[in-house]
């Protein structure tokens, strides 16, 4: 209840504060939130499969917003930004589906 | 699809012997065939192991004390919950930041073509504004300098004139009969696509499009049937002025104007419309209505009210010989006739 209510929070504190994102920023911006769902999705699913641990989830969700960005980062200054970028979003989003998939199977038994 | 992922069951085995006896496990032969190279393995574990692997650590961490038989640590303290509501805050955050930054950025260019049209409508907003205010000020013009004249019989010879020139420059609004002509591009047409068979709106193509040469001919076959004043959209034709494209749009004394156009003109109504609907223009735009679609209505209007062209700019002028020469402020009429003298008239000073 309380972790929905805060990501509601965040939610609506995001729309709300408007805030601006510095332009080095921005291309990190999209990784950072591949990174940040994949974390919630493994987060959700690691309630259902039972074994969920705060701790595990707040590092993972940090370092993997950090790890993410950090290889568009050096991507960028290597010159293969985009391909990186694509690699990590690859990734992730496989994880993501995954995750998704064992949450459907915990909720619907399918 | 049990045991796919760690359950949180404790295994005190070292990960490399848990790993094997999973791979040599039978339901997941079914899926993945032995692959003993390092990277196949990568990616096997990247399309089977979506979970992150500290929870099953964090989970086994937990058993073991249990295991031993003491009670679990207190670990999802009040802390741990404040970490995970921060964590999953932070998480809301990054998400609605991402969203406003996208909509911020992707209609960029639709925001910058709005602040275009606001340009665009502030500027003629400002520019009729200030038309209307030359306007008055050209209406307080003609009568100061009408009360000016008026008062010597050279000055009412002088004011008759000038009202002669002024109207045949189309400086004086004008109203009386006339006829409205209105011709507009072709309209998109609804057709059945071929291939589909759905009803699609095919834009006119560039026939339909009236030119500003098409405005012009209207325009003189108007002259021509005895017009003896014309408004295109409303602004009123000088001798002057002239209709000209630039790109797409046509303008008039350098003012766009768009389709539908209205042509009005002022003359006889016995005789301006029968001769124009007769001129060749007419006609040729009349035929056009059936050919590319064009739209091209005339009708008798009995009370048209053009007002005075603009932008007449004094390009040439010379001083009146006469007394009554106006503005005789110091200085500033050197008339030829000899020094300038106030003569008795009446000009803004007063007696």
């Amino acid at each position: 209840m309380i972790p929905a209510l805060a990501l509601a929070v965040g939610v609506v504190l995001g729309l709300l504060v408007e805030p601006v994102v510095p332009l080095w920023l921005q291309p990190y911006l999209p990784i950072a939130v591949v990174a940040a769902l994949d974390a919630v999705f493994g987060g959700i699913r690691a309630r259902l499969d039972g074994i969920f641990d705060s701790k595990v989830f707040v590092v993972s969700f940090v370092s993997n917003v950090l790890v993410a960005a950090l290889i568009v980062f050096l991507g960028d200054k290597l010159g293969v930004g985009g391909q990186l970028s694509t690699g990590v979003v690859v990734v992730l989003g496989i994880r993501i589906f995954g995750n998704a998939a064992a949450i459907r199977r915990h909720l619907f038994r399918a | 699809m049990k045991g796919e992922h760690a359950d949180g069951r404790a295994r005190a085995r070292s990960p490399l012997v848990r790993r094997a006896l999973e791979l040599s496990s039978g339901e997941r032969t079914r899926h993945r065939p032995r692959l003993g190279s390092m990277s196949t393995s990568l990616l096997n574990d990247l399309m089977t192991d979506h979970l992150d692997g500290g929870y099953a650590a964090a989970a086994r961490r937990r058993a073991e004390p249990a295991a031993a038989g003491e009670a679990p640590a207190p670990r999802d303290g009040r802390v741990a919950r404040a970490a995970l509501a921060v964590g999953l805050l932070l998480a809301g955050f990054l998400l609605a930041l991402a969203y406003r930054g996208t909509m911020r950025q992707a209609p960029e260019s639709e925001r910058a073509r709005q602040a275009l049209v606001r340009d665009v409508e502030t500027g003629s907003a400002l520019s009729d504004s200030l038309q209307r205010r030359a306007e008055t000020l050209a209406g307080q013009l003609v009568r100061e300098r009408d009360a000016a004249l008026a008062a010597s019989q050279s000055g009412d010879r002088v004011s008759t004139e000038v009202r002669r020139l002024e109207a045949a420059a189309a400086q004086l609004p004008v109203d009386g009969p006339g006829v409205q002509v209105v011709v507009g591009d072709a309209s998109p047409r609804d057709q059945v696509d071929p291939a589909t068979g759905e009803p699609v709106t095919v834009p006119a193509d560039d026939n339909g499009r009236l030119r500003d040469r098409d405005l012009q001919s209207l325009v003189n076959a108007l002259w021509a049937a005895g017009a003896e004043a014309i408004a295109v959209d409303g602004e009123r034709l000088a001798p002057t002025t002239t209709i000209r494209a630039a790109g797409e749009a046509i303008l008039v004394d350098l003012r766009p104007v768009s389709s539908p156009y209205t042509i009005e003109a002022v003359g006889d109504p016995e005789t301006l419309q029968p001769r124009f609907a007769d001129s060749d223009a007419a006609r040729r735009y009349q035929s056009f209505t059936g050919l590319y679609g064009i739209h091209f209505t005339v009708r008798k209007a009995t009370e048209l009210r053009l007002r005075a062209a603009t932008g007449q700019e004094l390009r040439y002028a010379e001083p009146v010989a006469t007394p009554s020469a106006p503005a005789p402020s110091a200085g500033s009429p050197r008339s030829p006739g000899g020094s300038p003298s106030p003569s008795g008239s009446a000009t803004g000073g007063g007696p």
